[in-house]
């Protein structure tokens, strides 16, 4: 996994607490400032990087007073605050066979939506559920196509149109034939999209108006930059995003653009796609990774220190 | 911000101590604005040896000094010493009556505009009175050569296709005798999208190239890159390279400026990797969404607050 090579430098910089002497005010700024660095060239959003340099400098500056260790003092802090980044309040949405969960995917253009829906397909059908998709996507070319290759390889059932432009009248027919089939999932494939364009977020906000779904999901790239806070952000405040999936790790990117897409969305991250294969796919869980991530172990046992 | 740029006033010589603080914060800017971390970082150093030791004006300030001589560094940066004009050398080759077409790959990592520019670029030659054809040599993503065909029937442009799970480089040499036979000038190859690290995907495309010796080879990145831009240029020039050609990749499309706003430090960033010049960049995902890059615009964007 590569945002892994972040918790390495970020590891690097925490050891130096306790090799280079005490931890003196000069020793907590470099390793702040070399923390901050590491995240900002896995590019976490640098307005983000700032302000959770403040927060931990505050949370020192709080306890300064105490004989408290310092080392574990910054360690504690710069986990914490790196936890609540990658798992926010929002709990996770919870999958029930009891009914029929209708899922939607929604993205910047070619974040990976339409081959996640198959590798979530074919997860949850591998499982035992009852699955299948429909193609909302009446923008792209090919868009149709390329769901109903992947639908068929996997065996799920798809729906979808090669003359109906209205992706509303879609999703609408589609959902409506899958709840009556009694399908335990449905997941729903939108066009790509970006904050810049306002109808392309209102045509976005009609669909789900339409399907109401049970979750939605936010795939994006993890290659990005700067610019994916912002992004994410604008998802977030146009529809009620419940779910980040970070894509393309199998790359040389760090990742850490998911950061910021958790912390504007305020949703967990659920999946990481890792290749163009329908298996490359993994749950994520933010707890055991960051307590991997910085090498801590188990982060209860951290924790209750 | 501002304060710090408007420290320091007088006619004396600028010394590292006067030029750190200034370059400290611009250097920030520029990161923030989705420059890459290294890139900003060489761009930054090289401005300040080139600054320190000259006299400043009376009652300038080091930020009157330092910010124009930045900008400078960046145009000149972007600023190609090697400008590419596809559609001159189309026409040239045209004119040299070879009988054989100007043959153009587009390469790039997955999902970041490659089908979608070449595309553009078929409407674009054609606007011009060339004869493109365009090559589906994606024989792996689904629905790959369906969305060639959109294209090409929207276009009128003839797509040359064999399907799936056939040899790209062997699909491309056909595409180029039926240009010849039917006299198309210009031979568009369409590639399926790698990771740059993803070796035995990158020798089949190093193989595409040297079996096939296209007159250009464009690489497509999005705009919305991170720091991976680096290595992706970086590790596709150095795939590509061959005897016939020292940098592998002749010129650069930046893909989706649209969905940046004045996040547009990647087109800095890919600029300066290589010196390969950006040829167009994608404001959009209409066929005439295709410009050049205005590097005016984009320093204009990098300190605007
Ligand atoms: N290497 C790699 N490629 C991926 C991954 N996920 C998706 N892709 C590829 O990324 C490209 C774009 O994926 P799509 O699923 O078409 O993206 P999309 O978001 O549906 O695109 P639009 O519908 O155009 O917005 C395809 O080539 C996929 O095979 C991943 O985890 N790793
Ligand atoms: N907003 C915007 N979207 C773009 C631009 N260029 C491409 N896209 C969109 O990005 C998505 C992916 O484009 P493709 O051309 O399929 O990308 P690709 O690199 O060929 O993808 P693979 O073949 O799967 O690797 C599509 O939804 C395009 O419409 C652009 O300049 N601006
Ligand atoms: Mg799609
Ligand atoms: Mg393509």
């Amino acid at each position: 996994m590569v945002l892994v090579e972040l918790g390495r430098s970020l590891r690097a910089s925490l050891n130096k607490l306790s090799t280079i002497g005490g931890a003196s005010e000069e020793v907590i700024a470099t390793v702040l400032n070399e923390i901050s660095r590491a995240l900002i060239e896995a590019d976490v959003s640098v307005g983000l990087v700032k302000a959770m340099k403040e927060k931990i400098k505050a949370k020192i500056e709080l306890t300064s007073d105490s004989h408290i260790n310092k080392k574990k003092l910054v360690q504690k802090a710069v986990q914490d605050e790196l936890v609540s980044m990658l798992q926010p309040a929002t709990k996770p949405y919870l999958m029930s066979r009891k009914k029929t969960n209708v899922i939607m995917f929604v993205g910047l253009q070619g974040a990976g939506k339409t081959t996640t829906i198959a590798k979530f397909a074919g997860y949850y059908a591998r499982k035992g559920w009852k699955v299948s998709m429909v193609c909302c996507d009446s923008f792209r070319a090919g868009a149709f196509d390329q769901l109903k290759q992947n639908a068929t390889k996997l065996r799920v059932p798809f729906y979808g149109s090669y003359t109906e432009a209205d992706p509303v009248v879609i999703a609408e027919k589609g959902v409506a034939q899958f709840r009556k089939e009694k399908y335990e999932i449905v997941l729903i494939d939108t066009s790509g999209r970006h904050r810049q364009e306002a109808g392309l977020f209102e045509e976005m906000q009609e669909i789900s108006a339409a399907v109401d779904p049970d979750n939605t999901v936010f795939v994006m790239d993890g290659t990005q930059g700067q610019a994916v806070y912002d992004q994410a952000m604008g998802f977030h405040d146009a529809v009620d995003v419940g779910s980040v999936i970070v894509t393309k790790l199998d790359g040389h990117a760090k990742g850490g653009g998911a950061l910021s897409a958790v912390a504007a969305t305020a949703s967990p991250i659920i999946f990481l796609g890792s290749g163009e294969k329908f298996d490359d796919f993994e749950p994520f869980n933010a707890k055991s990774f960051v307590a991997k991530l910085l090498g801590f172990g188990d982060i209860r046992g951290f924790m209750d220190e | 911000l501002k304060n710090m740029l408007s420290q320091v006033t007088g006619n004396r010589v600028l010394t590292e101590a006067d030029l750190g603080p200034v370059l400290t914060t611009l250097q920030q800017t520029l990161v923030s604005k989705n420059v890459a971390s290294e890139i900003a970082a060489d761009i930054c150093t090289s401005v300040r040896s080139s600054l320190v030791g000259k006299k400043m004006s009376t009652f300038s300030t080091v930020k009157a000094t330092v910010l124009p001589a930045l900008e400078l560094a960046l145009e000149r940066v972007m600023t190609p010493r090697q400008p590419i004009d596809i559609l001159r050398d189309c026409v040239a080759k045209r004119e040299t009556r070879s009988n054989s077409p100007y043959t153009i790959v587009f390469v790039g990592i997955n999902g970041v505009g490659k089908s979608t520019s070449l595309a553009k670029t078929a409407y674009y030659l054609k606007q011009n009175g060339c004869k493109p054809l365009i090559a589906a040599c994606d024989t792996f993503r689904s629905g790959a050569v369906e969305q060639l065909n959109v294209h090409a029937k929207c276009l009128d442009v003839p797509l040359f296709q064999k399907g799936y799970s056939k040899d790209p480089s062997s699909v491309a040499k056909a595409a180029i005798s039926k240009a010849k036979e039917d006299g198309n000038d210009v031979v568009l190859v369409d590639t399926a999208g790698r990771m740059q690290n993803n070796v035995p995907l990158m020798t089949a495309l190093n193989k595409l190239i040297v079996q096939n010796k296209p007159d250009a080879v464009i690489f497509v990145c999005e705009a919305l890159v991170g720091n991976d831009g680096v290595s992706q240029l970086q590790m596709f020039s150095q795939a590509l390279s061959s005897s016939s050609s020292k940098t592998g990749v002749d010129g650069v499309i930046l893909t989706k400026f649209d969905t940046v706003s004045d996040k547009v430090g990647s087109a800095v960033t890919l600029s300066h990797v290589t010196g390969v010049p950006v040829i167009f960049v994608g404001v959009g995902q209409k066929y005439n969404h295709l410009k050049r890059l205005s590097t005016r615009a984009v320093v204009k964007s990098l300190f605007k607050d």
